[in-house]
């Protein structure tokens, strides 16, 4: 006869301590500050299609207008800010993107509804901070075109940059094959096709790769 | 039967049921956001257009440029050496195993700098390290490499001698005046990634 079979209660006592720790164990689990809410498809497909970006010409509304609807975000540090920002921005320097305060700032906005522009000094600096956001399911944040630099050169006639394509991005601005040609009139890149390049791969080393 | 044994099978039960649910997340390896966060807001993985071009005149073994523009855009121009891999085909099977291998630099190349930016913060969420950018892009390599512009002449020294660089590389490039241009710089030695799915060897 086993032991516990004199006693049922004591089974029954262990089986309820473990039940109530696993329970205290999974509500006590630390909450992580962020999650991803966009895989790494939904994350490229975004970024080809464009989407999310806040133009040049749309600052004009927002300097003038001051909407409630639009909140302005300065990427850079302070000290930076302070020589010189968009009219009614306010200043979040990516060091302290993830302070517990200005989370709450964002969420709290997030759930109001309000759009936030990040911007940089241009439009690189604030591209890491824009994509982590949209990843972890701020979708209200916008990045701005060309940053604080183009917004700069053309502060007073915003609205026409509307015609402008100098703060696109992702386009070549020469024509690189006819710069590059060699000045002695070869072709350059003509061997360049049945050339192979020749990379050196990761290995997979998860199996046991025998030998002595 | 005991009920105390029909009492813990049925917790059993209930746990492995549970387990179902822990797993339900199908995505790749990836590092937890507030890393990514960290990673991301350090302005470490720039790399100047000049120091890709060093590396390249060099021969660096330890270079790889991986440009991340359409198949169109590489076809018509790229830089000697760098492979293709569009955005849209990041994800595609084999291309990961470009990404992470021990003492390689892969340097992300676009137009200009935003498309390899979104490339790295994309391979830095799977984990990926050595990943570098080029600040500027092939717009900035034309400007700087290509076609240098000669500075003042009361121009600090180091601008001279940049310039000087410049200069030099716009040859090595263009192909102008110099016959050795063509080799050195594709015939990187060749690792693939084996397959060892099958235990290999064993005396």
């Amino acid at each position: 006869m086993h032991i516990h079979e004199r006693n049922p209660w004591r089974t029954l006592i262990a089986v309820s301590v473990f039940v109530v720790i696993l329970v205290i164990g999974f509500l006590t689990m630390p909450k992580p500050l962020f999650e991803y809410e966009k895989s790494m498809d939904e994350s490229i497909e975004a970024l080809l299609n464009g989407e999310d970006y806040f133009y040049p010409w749309e600052l004009e509304d927002v300097i003038a207008n001051k909407p409630d609807s639009i909140v302005l975000f300065d990427i850079r540090d302070n000290f930076v800010f302070g020589q010189g920002h968009i009219p009614g921005a306010e200043n979040l320097s990516a060091s302290t993107l993830a302070d517990p305060d200005n989370l709450e700032r964002l969420t709290a906005l997030r759930d109001m509804g309000v759009s936030i522009v990040l911007y940089g000094e241009n439009e690189l600096q604030a591209n890491g901070p824009w994509m982590f956001f949209r990843q972890v399911g701020f979708n209200n944040i916008k990045l701005l075109l060309g940053g604080y630099e183009y917004y700069k050169a053309n502060e007073d006639d915003l609205y026409s940059t509307i015609d402008d394509d100098a703060y696109f991005s992702g386009f070549p601005r020469f024509n690189y094959a006819e710069m590059a040609a060699p000045k002695d009139g070869s072709e350059l890149n003509a061997d360049q096709d049945n050339k192979p390049v020749q990379v050196r791969r990761r290995e997979k080393t998860s199996v046991a790769a025998g030998g002595c | 039967m005991n009920r105390n044994y029909i009492l813990l099978t049925v917790l059993m039960l209930v746990l492995a049921v549970g387990t179902l649910f822990l797993t339900t997340d199908d995505e790749p390896k990836q590092i937890a956001p507030e890393e990514l966060l960290q990673q991301i807001i350090q302005p470490t993985r720039y790399v100047t257009t000049d120091q890709v071009a060093k590396m390249i005149i060099q021969g660096d073994p330890s270079l790889l440029m991986v440009d991340v523009r359409s198949a169109d855009e590489y076809d018509e121009y790229a830089l000697p050496g760098s492979v293709n891999i569009p955005l849209e085909e990041l994800l595609n099977e084999g291309n990961m195993g470009y990404f992470g291998v021990p003492g390689v630099k892969v340097v992300f190349i676009s137009n200009d700098d935003i498309r390899a930016d979104q490339t790295w913060v994309l391979t830095k969420r799977l984990g990926v390290d050595g990943t570098y950018v080029m600040k500027g892009g092939l717009n900035c390599w034309m400007q700087t490499i290509i076609e240098p512009s000669q500075p003042d002449a009361d121009a600090p020294s180091v601008d001279h001698a940049l310039y000087a660089f410049r200069k030099g590389a716009q040859i090595y490039f263009t192909g102008a005046e110099s016959a050795t241009t063509d080799d050195g710089n594709v015939e990187v030695q060749v690792r693939r990634r084996e397959k060892t799915n099958v235990a290999a060897g064993g005396c």
